[in-house]
C-alpha cells in the first residue's frame, strides 16, 4: 500500500472542504486543546427526528478528541436526513463526482482494497507533518460516493487517529440505510476503512524506519560521544506528537 | 381432473402436471391437478399430454400456484414487493419443509444410529429414508451410494482428501473447465500441490461454452480425473455429460460432476450419465442449508479410505489404530446435521410431486423470455450461449451493461426496486478473467418465478439505466 513520498499540506489535489463549508482552518488544532462537543445538526437540513429513526436513535458515541468522529457524525447526520434511498444514493453519487481524477497507473493490484465486490483503489501519502492524505477511486458509482466520505473523514488526520477508527465508529454512519451490521462481502464501507487503515500502518512504521535509520546516520557521524542522542533527546527531526 | 395419491414416492411425470396443494403432513399424500400452462408453449414440449387441450390463457403457470406455497416471497423490501431473482445463490423453501424441520425439532430430535430409544428410532427411520429418497432422486443404483456431507463444496473435498490423495500422484492430470465455480477449482490446486498433480482447463468456446472438442482433446492415458459443471452458474450452459464420461472411461479417468445447478431444476440420472462422482446441495433445491450430498459409485467409495475421523465413521476404536466403517457411514463422522437431511428429504418430495421435467419445461420457457427480454435492454452483453441458436440454456442470465458496475445495478434494483439479484464473480473469478470482466449481474430464476418477475425486473433494469444517464 505504499506509494508516493511527502506530500506538504498545501497539496490540492483532494477535495478537503468540510461539508457545511463552515470550518476551514486545520480541524486537528482544534481538538488537542479542548473536547469536542456533540455534533451540531444544522435545523435547516434535517427533518424532526423520528423515533424509528435506527440512526438517530442509536445510543450516542462518546465524546472524543477525534476530528474523524465529528466527520464521520456529519455524515451520519448528512445521510440521516435523507430517508428515501433515492435519495441516499443521489447524494452519494453527487459526492462520487467530487472525487478527484486518480491515475490510471495507480489502479495497480498493490492498491487495490480487497474485501470489496467491486474495485476499489486506494493511494496514501504522508506529510511532513505526519498526516496522512488518502486518494481513492472505483469502477462503481457508489463505491466512488464511499470513497469520497471516507477519504474526506480521514484526510488530515495523523495516523494513530485512523487506526483508532472502529467498525463501531464506521456502523452508525449507515450511508445506504441498509442496517447492515455484520461485515459482508459486500460491505466496501468497512473494506475501505480497513485498507485505509492498513496503509496508515504502513506509512507510520515506514516513517519510524526512516527516522531509526536518520537517527542511526546521526550517531555514527558523531564521533565524539556527544550529538543528538549525547544526552538522551532527539532534535532536528520533525517529529510531530500524537 | 384432480387425482388423490397415497403414500406418493419419488416420481417423474411427463406431462405438465403441477402439484397445487402439499399436505402439511410430509409424504402422507400429494394432490395434483392436470393444469394447463399459457406460459409454456406446447410445441416446445415433446412430452405434452395429448389428452391436454389446447393451453388457455386463463390457466395459472407453474409460477403462480407454486407462489403461494413459499412464504417468504410475500413481503416487501425498501417499500416494494420483493422479486427474487438470485435462485442460483440459494433458493426459498416450501411451507412443507419449513414445517417439517419444525415437526422433527418438537417431536423426534435425537441423535441417529447411536440410540436405542423411541425418539432415536424415529430420527434415524427419517434420516435413513431421506438418504433413500436422495438416491431415488437421482436413481442412484443403491442408497449406499449417498453420503451426507455439508454442502457440495464438502462433498468435492471429500473426494480430493480421500479418493485424490490415495489414487493420484506426480504428473498426473486433473481436466477442469475455466467456467467451474471456486469449489470445484479449490480442492484440486490443495491436492496438486500435495501430490504433484497437473490441472488442465478448458477453455470457452465462439458460443461461449466450454470447448468440449477441446476438452476431448485433452484427455489422455495421464488424465485420472475430470471434473465439470452439468449447468454453469454463470454461463447457463448445460454440458454433455453422458459423453464426457464415456470419453473420460475410455482413457481410464474418473468424472466428478457438480451438478448443484442441474439436479434442482432438471431430472439427473446418475446411472444414466454413468458419473462416478456427483455433488449437489440441498439449499439450492428447496433444502435447508448445511446438508448436501456427494454420490458414490459403491465401488469406489467401498476402496476410499476415510475423510474426517470420529464417531460414527468407525467400527472399533483402540488405542493405538481403527477399524472403519462401511460406506456411507465411513464418511460421515459426527454428529450429521439431522434435522436438515429431513428437510431436504421433504424438498425432494415437494419436488417430485410437481415432476422435475415440468419445472425443466417451464424454467426452459421462462428462461427465454428472461434472455430475450433482456436483450431488448440497451448496451447489455449476456454471457454464454444464445438460445435463440438452439443451444441449450437454463433460466439464468449473468450480463453488464455498458458504462455501468454490476453492483451498482444490483445495489438500485434492491434500493429503489426490491428486486434481489447477484453481482460479483458468482464465485467464477477465471471464468470473469476470461470473458474479460471483473464482474457480472446475474439474474436467476427458480419455479416459483413468473413472468410477471421478468418483466418487474426489466422495468426495474430499465429505470436503473435511466436513473446513471
Amino acid at each position: 500500500m505504499l506509494s508516493s513520498t511527502f506530500i506538504t499540506a498545501s497539496h490540492t489535489f483532494l477535495f478537503t472542504q468540510p461539508l457545511n463549508n463552515n470550518n476551514n482552518h486545520s480541524p486537528l488544532t482544534t481538538i488537542t486543546h479542548k473536547k469536542l462537543k456533540p455534533p451540531i445538526i444544522s435545523s435547516s437540513s434535517i427533518k424532526s427526528q423520528s423515533q424509528n429513526h435506527p440512526i438517530l436513535t442509536a445510543p450516542s458515541l462518546p465524546l472524543t478528541t477525534s476530528t474523524i468522529t465529528v466527520k464521520l457524525n456529519r455524515l451520519a447526520s448528512e445521510f440521516n436526513t435523507l430517508t428515501e434511498p433515492i435519495e441516499r444514493v443521489k447524494r452519494l453519487l453527487d459526492y462520487a463526482s467530487l472525487l478527484p481524477p486518480f491515475d490510471d497507473s495507480d489502479r495497480v493490484p498493490q492498491n487495490r482494497i480487497s474485501g470489496c465486490s467491486t474495485q476499489v483503489w486506494v493511494v496514501s501519502a504522508m506529510d511532513n507533518d505526519g498526516k496522512l492524505w488518502f486518494r481513492a477511486d472505483s469502477d462503481s458509482e457508489i463505491s466512488k460516493g464511499f470513497c469520497w466520505c471516507l477519504v474526506w473523514a480521514l484526510n488530515g488526520a495523523y495516523p494513530m487517529e485512523i487506526l483508532h477508527v472502529t467498525e463501531k465508529d464506521l456502523g452508525h454512519v449507515d450511508i445506504l440505510g441498509l442496517g447492515l451490521k455484520a461485515k459482508s462481502r459486500i460491505n466496501t464501507w468497512h473494506s475501505l476503512l480497513l485498507g485505509m487503515q492498513k496503509a496508515a500502518k504502513d506509512l507510520l512504521i515506514r516513517r519510524e524506519l526512516e527516522e531509526k535509520a536518520f537517527c542511526s546516520s546521526m550517531v555514527a557521524d558523531d564521533d565524539h560521544g556527544g550529538g543528538v542522542f549525547a544526552n538522551g533527546k532527539l532534535s532536528g527531526i520533525g517529529i510531530h506528537g500524537w | 381432473m384432480e387425482v388423490l395419491l397415497l403414500k406418493v414416492p419419488s416420481f417423474k411425470f411427463s406431462s405438465p402436471i403441477c402439484c397445487c396443494s402439499i399436505s402439511t403432513r410430509s409424504s402422507s399424500y400429494v394432490k395434483f391437478g392436470i393444469r394447463r400452462f399459457s406460459s409454456v408453449s406446447v410445441s416446445a414440449s415433446s412430452t405434452v399430454n395429448e389428452a391436454v387441450t389446447e393451453p388457455s390463457l386463463a390457466a395459472p403457470s407453474l409460477g403462480h400456484t407454486t407462489r403461494p406455497h413459499f412464504p417468504i416471497l410475500h413481503q416487501e423490501v425498501n417499500g416494494k414487493k420483493l422479486v427474487y431473482l438470485d435462485n442460483a445463490a440459494t433458493s426459498q423453501k416450501p411451507a412443507i419443509v419449513l414445517k417439517t424441520l419444525q415437526s422433527y425439532y418438537e417431536e423426534y430430535n435425537s441423535n441417529v444410529h447411536r440410540g436405542i430409544h423411541f425418539l432415536s428410532a424415529k430420527a434415524t427411520d427419517e434420516y435413513e429414508s431421506a438418504r433413500r429418497k436422495i438416491a431415488t432422486f437421482i436413481n442412484a443404483s443403491e442408497t449406499r451410494e449417498i453420503v451426507f456431507t455439508r454442502n457440495a463444496t464438502e462433498a468435492i473435498n471429500l473426494v480430493a482428501y480421500s479418493w485424490g490423495l490415495s489414487n493420484l500422484k506426480r504428473d498426473d492430470e486433473i481436466i477442469l473447465t475455466v467456467a467451474e465455480h471456486h469449489s470445484a477449482i479449490v480442492p484440486w490446486q490443495l491436492l496438486a500441490e500435495k501430490v504433484g498433480a497437473v490441472l488442465k482447463f478448458v477453455n470457452l468456446n465462439q458460443d461461449e461454452v466450454p470447448d468440449i472438442d477441446k476438452l476431448q482433446e485433452l484427455l489422455s492415458r495421464k488424465t485420472k480425473l475430470v471434473v465439470v459443471h452439468h449447468v454453469s452458474n454463470v454461463l447457463a450452459s448445460v454440458l454433455p455429460i453422458r459423453d464426457i464420461a464415456n470419453w473420460a472411461h475410455d482413457v481410464g479417468a474418473k468424472v466428478l460432476v457438480d451438478a448443484c445447478q442441474s439436479v434442482p431444476h432438471m431430472p439427473v440420472d446418475v446411472q444414466s450419465l454413468n458419473v462416478d462422482f456427483l455433488v449437489a446441495s440441498s439449499h439450492k433445491m428447496c433444502g435447508p442449508t448445511g446438508i448436501g450430498f456427494l454420490y458414490g459409485k459403491i465401488d469406489l467409495l467401498s476402496s476410499m479410505p476415510p475423510f474426517l475421523g470420529g464417531g460414527e465413521m468407525i467400527s472399533d476404536v483402540f488405542l493405538d489404530h481403527s477399524t472403519y466403517a462401511e460406506p456411507p457411514s465411513r464418511f460421515e463422522a459426527g454428529t450429521p446435521a439431522i434435522g436438515e437431511a429431513i428437510g431436504l428429504g421433504a424438498a425432494i418430495d415437494y419436488l417430485s410431486g410437481i415432476g422435475m421435467q415440468t419445472i425443466h419445461d417451464y424454467e426452459v420457457d421462462l428462461g427465454r423470455y428472461l434472455y430475450e427480454r433482456l436483450l431488448s435492454v440497451p448496451n447489455i452483453r449476456i454471457y454464454g450461449p444464445n438460445p435463440l441458436e438452439k443451444i441449450e440454456r437454463v433460466a439464468l442470465c449473468s450480463f453488464n451493461v455498458e458504462n455501468i458496475q454490476a453492483t451498482d445495478l444490483a445495489t438500485l434494483l434492491d434500493q429503489l426496486h426490491g428486486v434481489a439479484i447477484r453481482s460479483g464473480h458468482h464465485c467464477a473469478q477465471p471464468l470473469h478473467r476470461f470473458l474479460g470482466v471483473n464482474a457480472s449481474a446475474r439474474a436467476s430464476l427458480y419455479f416459483y418465478n413468473t413472468k410477471e418477475d421478468v418483466d418487474n425486473f426489466i422495468q426495474a433494469l430499465k429505470d436503473t439505466i435511466n436513473f446513471f444517464k
